[in-house]
């Protein structure tokens, strides 16, 4: 079932002397229920934009797109929505028991199931001890677990969050990792935005690149992980005599009595071979792939230029 | 919707500006002091001053409230968190219309029970030569209070459209001046004895008249002060003509926060 169907969205904004800005050009997505979904890009490229027509913060200028199957132009279709904004603000003169109980109440929870998931909310982002206090006398880091708090209080199908990490210290971003892992687990459809590419590696299972309002890359992350692999590092003990049968292959250390050769994937098999028939000892092997953020530095010049 | 009326209301209690203009009350209890200087018609201008300062008080919460409320939730960019719950925009303004307005009643009411023990006081001292007309008090203070929950809906309608506060202070400032001044200028060019005034100028009063909200309409003070009969059929076409205004100036500011861009 999808989740989160975009359409063709664009959003051109107008700027001075009756010049036009595509912010947005022609984005077509389908994230499926179940899904996490990372959507990358550089600053600017319109990571934002698309979030806020999916909220209805903004209108596009074209395309469309649904949220479990409602338009995003109707605010039915964030009854089942979870949002965190960038750099999120709350009604600071509200303490976060109150405001968790206000974004509840506006998700229709009642009664004992309310007071129920406030609680959970709380000391699930650890805000227990602070729920008394006002906002206002939080640290950067305690609102952003308070903008968690209630995405996860009316218990949605569909989160969608704009650089959830942001703010917080290693701690907050693994307990914020653990927590998309879990609603993944529990059937629920993420959408999270983000510059780092190491948290999408983590959790996500599909990313989309974004540049200058375009989409440049979709891919499930272990299609990426796979298509950068460059070969293997293969360690192997220099008892063998004649160490020139390994002439073609780089080596990349000696440390007596160990020599570490960079095996490309292609000549792999060739180069296990010689191993066996030399009778030579292998101490390890190690995958040599580009990560995601090679492959995003990538996108992100070709879609550039 | 309720939601965000109980919201709104906790957001002006908390609000340190708000208890600075509560605390501009305490004039009221200089007034029997002030008032003992008219020997003869203490209870009058007791009466008056009292009704005076509880307008100008009111005037200050209308404009403060009205013109900022909406502003500050953009500016401090809590719209971004508050309208992407599933609230319409309509509702959301509504909301926050309705939790002024019934604050703005419900400080009206007690201001009014302020003045009303500063009257009682101040005729105490000085007996007055005539009954007092609370009934006239009573409709003197409430259709202020309507007055002022128009101001309110007028800031909005300026607040829905602005990106700063100065439009929706000094807009509602302008509206009011004109919108208080309206029914004077408009019996005065409609008289019969006007002649010299160009019939551009009548027109264009006329249309002034007929846009603006007429707040005068709402001034009952004098009836309260010298206990001058009301009629009935005019108090009823007041409310009337509040209800209908109000709806329109807030629907229109629904609708066109309904188109209004949150980048």
């Amino acid at each position: 079932m999808k989740a989160i169907e975009i359409s063709g969205l664009g959003k051109t904004y107008k700027g001075r002397k009756g010049t036009r800005i595509q912010a947005l050009k022609g984005l077509s997505l389908d994230i499926m229920q179940g899904e996490v979904f990372g959507f990358l890009g550089p600053n600017g490229a319109g990571k934002s934009t698309t979030i806020k027509a999916l909220m209805g913060l903004i209108r596009p200028t074209a395309g469309d797109a649904l949220i479990l199957g409602e338009r995003i132009t109707s605010c039915t279709a964030r009854r089942n929505v979870g949002y965190l904004p960038e750099n999120p603000s709350f009604y600071d003169y509200l303490t976060a028991e109150e405001y968790l109980t206000f974004v509840a109440k506006s998700f229709d929870v009642k009664g004992n199931l309310l007071e129920q998931r406030v609680a959970e909310s709380l000391k699930l982002m650890e805000l227990w001890e602070a729920r008394k206090r006002p906002i206002r006398s939080y640290s950067k880091g305690m609102v952003q677990r308070v903008g968690l708090a209630q995405v996860l209080v009316h218990a949605p199908e569909v989160f969608i969050l704009d650089e959830p990490m942001s703010g917080l210290d290693p701690l907050g971003r693994a307990l914020v990792k653990e927590i998309i892992l879990d609603l993944k687990k529990r059937g629920k459809c993420v959408f999270f935005s983000t510059h780092i590419t190491d948290d999408v590696e983590k959790v996500c299972d599909r990313v989309g690149v974004i540049v200058s309002g375009q989409l440049q890359a979709l891919d499930s992350v272990e299609n990426i992980l796979r298509s950068g692999l460059e070969g293997y590092c293969v360690q192997i003990r220099s008892g063998v005599k004649r160490l020139d049968v390994f002439d073609g292959f780089e080596v990349l250390r000696t440390h007596d009595p160990f020599v570490e050769y960079m095996v490309p994937a292609a000549r792999f098999n060739e180069f296990m071979a010689l191993v066996g028939h030399h009778s030579a000892e292998v101490m390890f092997v190690e995958t040599r792939r580009k990560d995601l953020e090679a492959f995003f530095l990538e996108i992100v010049e070709k879609g550039e230029a | 919707m309720l939601n965000l009326v109980e919201i709104t209301l906790k957001s002006i209690l908390r609000d340190r500006v708000f208890h600075g203009i509560i605390f501009s009350a305490l004039v009221f209890l200089l007034i029997p002091s002030v008032a003992s200087l008219s020997m003869r018609q203490m209870t009058e201008l007791s009466m008056n001053l009292s009704l005076s300062l509880l307008s100008f008080i009111l005037l200050l919460l209308a404009l403060f409230l009205g013109g900022t409320h909406l502003w500050k939730d953009i500016e401090r960019r809590y719209t971004y968190s508050v309208l992407t719950l599933p609230i319409s925009r309509s509702s959301y303004l509504v909301g926050k219309f309705l939790g002024i307005a019934i604050f703005i009643f419900a400080v009206a009411c007690l201001l009014g029970l302020v003045a009303a023990g500063v009257v009682v006081f101040s005729s105490g001292i000085y007996p007055p030569e005539r009954p007092i007309a609370w009934d006239n008090f009573v409709a003197a203070v409430v259709l202020d209070a309507l007055k002022y929950i128009l101001v309110v809906a007028t800031a909005f309608l300026f607040s829905s459209v602005g990106t700063s506060f100065f439009l929706p202070v000094f807009g509602t400032i302008c509206i009011f001046f004109v919108g208080s001044a309206s029914q004077q200028v408009y019996d005065y060019i409609t008289a019969p004895a006007t002649t010299d005034i160009s019939l551009f100028t009548k027109k264009a009063a006329t249309v002034v008249y007929y846009l603006l909200p007429n707040y005068s309409a709402f001034d009952y003070k004098v009836n309260a002060v010298y206990g001058v009969p009301i009629a009935g059929s005019g108090l009823l076409l007041t409310l009337a003509y509040f209800a209908v205004y109000a709806l329109i100036v807030v629907a229109l500011a629904a609708l066109l926060f309904e188109k209004r861009e949150m980048n």
